[in-house]
């Protein structure tokens, strides 16, 4: 289980599928289901798909952004549907790259997401530097660190309070179903179970 | 001195548990009847270019002799024996029986059981069509597993050309059917679904279930209605005829149908299989039908082969056995007594003679400290004194 932004709706998506996560998990990496039926492991979004595809974790939920930066093997069995998000790229509204200005010849990107801007500006052709941020990433334009930014929009309102606007848009992501490859073999009957009440909460 | 990333030493201790190990899998492919062979770590790059996918290619560790010729280390043996066996064993007698025991090299990111230098067991069968040489190749892959103490290891197999038949039923070709059948591979249910909504019919249905459908005889019922073009119906002959000679076996329970299973798409041309345990993420061994690769070479003969991770068994050992306390070294310690330590050799005893001119007590000390059972000590008359060394359990560990 992710902890952060999807963590409320995942809790309530696995209680409708039959897991019920205990209230105050406090510091507990490991807990055990109310039922007993499963063990829940508290992780940072960004582990999930290693924990997954080593099978430290038999399957997974986690955002499919994070999916595109860990390029990790998983089954990517079901979109959830919630936690929707864009990732985008965005730029000063000063700029005008939104309305067709050239990019610098050598691009300067920040962003959390290195893997996927990186991919996207050189299907594109275009020469970039990425900046690797972990936060606040609507800075780095403003005070000239970097040209762009590549960042997830649920709403629009952070860009804008910042005077800044989307220039295209790399993906949509919403929260995944994973499963280790050997463990959906392993656990058959119970991983499909498990799918077929996700889907079904 | 730091090593590179992705290798390792192999200590004493931990050196003679792989190679106890790489005995046990050498003992399966003799009593199979199979002949170890051995390339060159390293060979042309155009060489090991006709065989290997662009993946592996990727990841092939390459550089350049003095004269500007490209060499590259093996990322796997069956190229390089493919290769051997067009080249110079073209004329002896078919079906051939290979086996190998060798390191070799990708250059990927170094993680818990995948090593950038690791070392493969496996067993080609050359010129062996049909699911007899298959189930062959699956059954020496459950006897290995078995001979090195994973007998609850599990088996899942699956046939290529039953998803190619699905897919072309739904009228799919070229890339688009390359793009589905990686998705099958990856169990990409999500973007299966997507294509699926965007190309609409009931066929790409048929797929989707495919892609989460598993398990014995039950599953092949299922599939029977959509194998309709020749291939795929041998297909499913072949997966039913292995099924039941493993009953016979008594392996029916550890294998599975699982139609997804498909591993590298650009090598295996029809049966494949994969096996695992229930607590390691990755599989220890697979293979299959590779009947592409030896015509490459400009020998047209079909071909079925697998192979094993041995660090990955090793990994899977360790886990299981992490209580076990280290074994004794040394038979018999001896000094002062050459002839004696010579003769206790020809025995086939491991003896350890001293170096640092100790007395008696002096022996038995470092003995009983080593957990060495026997100590023979040489007396000034040339006579030969034989201690046994009580040895206490704690000494023993």
């Amino acid at each position: 289980m992710p902890k952060g932004s999807l963590y409320p709706e995942t809790v309530r998506r696995l209680a409708a599928a039959g897991i019920v996560v205990p209230e105050n998990p406090g510091r507990r990496l490991v807990v055990p289901s109310l039922d007993g039926s499963a063990d829940l492991l508290l992780l940072r979004a960004t582990d999930v798909p290693a924990y997954v595809e080593f099978g430290a974790a038999d399957c997974g939920i986690v955002g499919k952004d994070t999916l595109w930066e860990s390029d990790r093997s998983v089954a990517e069995l079901a979109d959830l549907g919630f936690g929707g998000c864009r990732l985008v790229v965005a730029g000063r509204r000063a700029d005008g790259y939104q309305d067709g200005a050239r990019y610098p010849t050598f691009l300067r990107v920040a962003t959390k997401f290195a893997r996927s801007a990186q991919t996207y500006f050189s299907e594109r052709d275009l020469p970039c530097e990425i900046v690797a941020l972990h936060g606040s990433v609507e800075l780095a334009p403003i005070v000239g660190l970097a040209d762009v930014i590549v960042d997830l929009v649920a709403t629009g309102s952070t860009l804008e309070a910042h005077d800044m606007v989307e220039i295209d848009q790399i993906g949509v992501s919403t929260a995944r179903f994973v499963v280790n490859q050997v463990r959906f073999r392993a656990k058959y009957d119970a991983i499909t179970s498990l799918l077929r009440r996700l889907e079904n909460a | 001195m730091r090593l590179p990333p992705g290798v390792r030493d192999w200590l004493p201790q931990e050196f003679a548990f792989k190679r106890e190990i790489e005995e046990k899998i050498r003992e399966v492919f003799r009593s199979w009847s199979y002949s170890e062979i051995l390339t060159p770590t390293f060979e042309s790059t155009e060489a090991l270019q006709q065989g290997l996918g662009e993946r592996l290619m990727q990841q092939t560790f390459r550089f350049n002799d003095p004269l500007g010729q490209s060499l590259a280390l093996r990322t796997e043996m069956t190229t390089p024996i493919a290769r051997v066996v067009s080249a110079r064993l073209r004329h002896t007698s078919l079906p051939l029986r290979l086996s190998y025991v060798a390191p070799a090299f990708r250059y990927e990111e170094p993680q818990l059981g995948r090593m950038r230098e690791f070392t493969q067991a496996g067993a080609e069968l050359i010129g062996a069509a049909g699911s007899g040489a298959d189930s062959e190749a699956l059954f020496m892959a459950i006897e290995t597993l078995d001979a090195v103490g994973l007998s609850d290891a599990r088996f899942d197999i699956n046939d290529a050309a039953i998803v190619d038949g699905a897919l072309s039923a739904a009228g799919l070709a070229g890339d688009e059917l390359t793009v589905c059948k990686e998705l099958i591979s990856d169990r990409n249910l999500v973007a299966l679904r997507a294509f699926a909504r965007t190309r609409g019919g009931e066929a790409l249905e048929t797929v989707l279930r495919l892609t989460m459908t598993r398990g014995r005889d039950d599953v092949l019922e299922l599939v029977r209605p959509i194998c309709r073009t020749p291939e795929s119906q041998a297909a499913l002959a072949g997966l039913e005829s292995i099924l039941a000679r493993a009953q016979t076996l008594g392996y029916a329970d550890r294998i599975n149908i699982d139609f997804a299973l498909l591993r590298d798409l650009q090598y295996y041309t029809g049966f494949v299989f994969e096996g695992y345990i229930d607590d390691l993420g990755f599989s220890l061994c697979g293979g299959g039908r590779y009947d592409g690769l030896l015509p490459r070479f400009g020998y047209d003969v079909p071909a079925v082969g697998w192979m094993v991770g041995v660090e990955r068994i090793l990994l899977a050992l360790e886990r299981r056995r992490a209580d076990e306390r280290p074994r004794n070294e040394v038979d018999v310690l001896v000094g002062g007594a050459d002839a004696a330590a010579k003769a206790e050799r020809a025995k086939g005893l491991r003896v350890r003679v001293d170096t640092r001119d100790l007395d008696r007590d002096g022996l038995l000390a470092y003995a009983r400290h080593k957990a060495i059972p026997r100590v023979l000590v040489g007396k000034p008359d040339g006579s030969v004194e034989e201690v046994r060394v009580e040895l206490d359990e704690e000494a023993r560990s």
